[in-house]
């Protein structure tokens, strides 16, 4: 039998002008949200969820019992799960800037009636946690009992723990950095240039249904490449052939199909615009600051730390993470790190792991 | 015995290790735990001497048993994590029955007592006349409860003596500010020729 949740989607309306950290607002935007469990009576068990660059508010759940596909933490995230909804209550929403329902780039600009594009204004970690705090004010909880998220969710969970430190009380960050390394920047902009430089991308203003396809799905195959590891894929795929048509340059070995539906099925729910935006904000992010001191500003951090990496990650590598920590010891404060042995490389974090979920469950109820 | 007797009487003998160490360390202070295993020392001082400690190992199922614990622990080995803090940072560095597991003991105490103002080592001596006479009448390393295993299940260790680390201290200028030296029996207090009649050493140190 079938025990996922079934799940709704819901919309969170800020009626009033938001302003962007580098410059810029816009008159009111939207949050796409949804939450599982319940909220108790003081609200000190809310748990928000922040998701990565291409991830969006469904972690968890089914909307209809005939969807084929739960939520992207619906191993995580559930009754009796590591995240357990019996006892929290969890939220989860698509960022500020985000295209799977919430107010970013392919939006419609109300002053224009079009959609915003490049008027949208330059995105960073720090805005998507801001429009965060207002939804979690508008549900009624002034302090999270815990912040928890990946790869880029990680960014924005260890953002929450220096913006707002009197609001959360636990912070798990995995397989995420305090600062995108020069590897990191130089994928993002293959993919950045691989839009940019689509005939169909127009300088941005291209039509809702017809956009850069082409660039999109090679950005998204070269970075879906940089989600998983050496090992991951010869034990996926190995050298393993597809019946060719025999063209020259058709699809020979299993991978290349992958990565190609891969890229295909982005298209079909991702805009190319809000992936420039995402990304940017992604390279942005530093949280050393001016100081180049992450202890100084881990001075701040009010909430208890949990970092995990993991050992195949070379996109976020284990170093990344540990510095986060190490930097949070200095600074004096409860931190810990763990590194998880598995082979599948960034979104090793997403797979089945019984280590992980007994990370994320002790220090949730410790 | 079962190894879950041997557990126990280890567990038993742990304790005492704690009572000492927990005489020594001042309320409030802030502790790295070296080889922190379980967290139970850390516990133990944050519920006696209220101390803010950090853990350090590099088993996940005791990194685990740390956040349980609620025990701030970074997985690590202890020769980089010592690297990883500026001088004077911790009032006290803690290595109980760890040591003898280091692969760069000298230089690791050594640096420890950069990092912290004090250190306290606790370790099985080596000297204790059970493994002398075992070893001169059967020519056969120990096995009881403190060393349950034969040296093929036994993981690598640099065992020592009580004057061999007396030594050490001595030759790098290493003050020893105070010494426990406990009997066979790892509780009762033991002055006499220690170096052949203690099983279990604690010292405390300084620069």
């Amino acid at each position: 039998m079938d025990d996922s949740l079934l799940v709704v989607a819901k919309d969170f309306i800020h009626k009033g002008s938001f302003s962007f950290e580098k410059g810029g607002e816009i008159p009111s935007f939207n949050l796409r949200y949804e939450t599982y469990g319940t909220l108790n009576e003081n609200a000190s068990n809310a748990i928000l969820i922040c998701h990565a660059l291409s991830g969006d508010h469904h972690c968890a759940g089914k909307y209809a019992p005939e969807d084929k596909k739960n939520g992207w933490w619906d191993n995580v995230i559930g009754p009796h799960k590591a995240i357990d909804t019996n006892q929290y209550f969890v939220i989860c929403s698509n960022c500020i800037g985000g295209c799977q329902g919430s107010t970013g780039p392919s939006s419609t600009n109300e002053s224009t009636g079009q959609n915003y594009n490049l008027d949208f204004p330059a995105l960073t970690i720090q805005d998507m946690v801001r429009a965060q705090k207002l939804l979690i004010e508008h549900l009624g909880i002034e302090v999270l009992h815990g912040v928890v998220g990946g790869s880029m969710g990680g960014m924005l969970t260890l953002q929450w723990s220096i913006t707002f430190p009197s609001s959360v009380r636990k912070i798990i960050a995995l397989a995420t950095t305090a600062r995108q390394s020069a590897q990191a920047i130089a994928f993002n902009e293959v993919g950045r240039s691989a839009i940019i430089q689509d005939p169909c991308w127009e300088n941005g203003s291209y039509d809702s249904n017809k956009g850069p396809e082409v660039g999109l799905a090679i950005a998204r195959m070269m970075a879906h490449i940089t989600y998983l590891s050496d090992k991951g894929m010869d034990f996926k795929f190995g050298r393993n052939r597809r019946k060719s048509t025999g063209e020259l340059f058709d699809v020979e070995f299993e991978v290349e199909s992958y990565l190609r539906y891969q890229g295909q099925s982005f298209v079909n729910r991702f805009d190319a615009n809000t992936y420039l935006y995402l990304t940017k904000a992604l390279d942005r992010f530093d949280l050393y600051g001016e100081d180049n001191s992450l202890e100084k500003v881990f001075s701040k951090m009010e909430a208890k730390a949990l970092v995990i990496g993991f050992t195949s990650d070379w996109l976020f590598p284990p170093n990344q993470n540990r510095s986060i920590v190490e930097a949070m010891l200095r600074a004096g404060k409860h931190a810990t790190y763990t590194e998880l042995q598995m082979d599948l490389g960034h979104d090793s974090f997403l797979v089945d792991a019984p280590d992980l979920y007994d990370l994320l469950k002790h220090f949730l109820s410790s | 015995m079962t190894q879950a007797e041997a557990e126990f009487l280890l567990a038993k003998r742990q304790a005492a290790d704690f009572s000492i160490i927990d005489e020594w360390i001042e309320p409030k202070s802030r502790i790295l735990d070296l080889g922190c295993g379980d967290g139970e020392l850390l516990s133990y001082l944050k519920t006696e001497k209220q101390v803010f400690g950090i853990g350090v190992d590099n088993d996940i199922n005791k990194i685990k048993s740390c956040i349980q614990s609620n025990i701030p622990v970074y997985q690590g080995e202890i020769q980089d994590t010592i690297q990883l803090f500026p001088d004077d940072f911790f009032d006290c560095i803690v290595f109980s029955r760890t040591v003898d597991q280091l692969s760069t003991p000298g230089s690791i105490l050594r640096e420890s007592l950069r990092i912290g103002k004090r250190l306290i080592v606790g370790f099985i001596n080596h000297g204790f006349w059970v493994n002398r006479l075992n070893f001169t009448l059967k020519g056969q390393r120990t096995i009881n409860t403190v060393f349950p295993d034969s040296w093929h299940d036994s993981r690598k260790a640099n065992p020592f003596s009580l004057a061999e680390f007396e030594k050490f201290c001595s030759v790098y200028n290493i003050k020893i500010q105070r010494r426990c030296c406990l009997g066979a029996d790892w509780k009762k207090t033991c002055n006499i020729l220690p170096n052949f009649f203690s099983g279990y050493v604690i010292y405390d140190l300084s620069l």
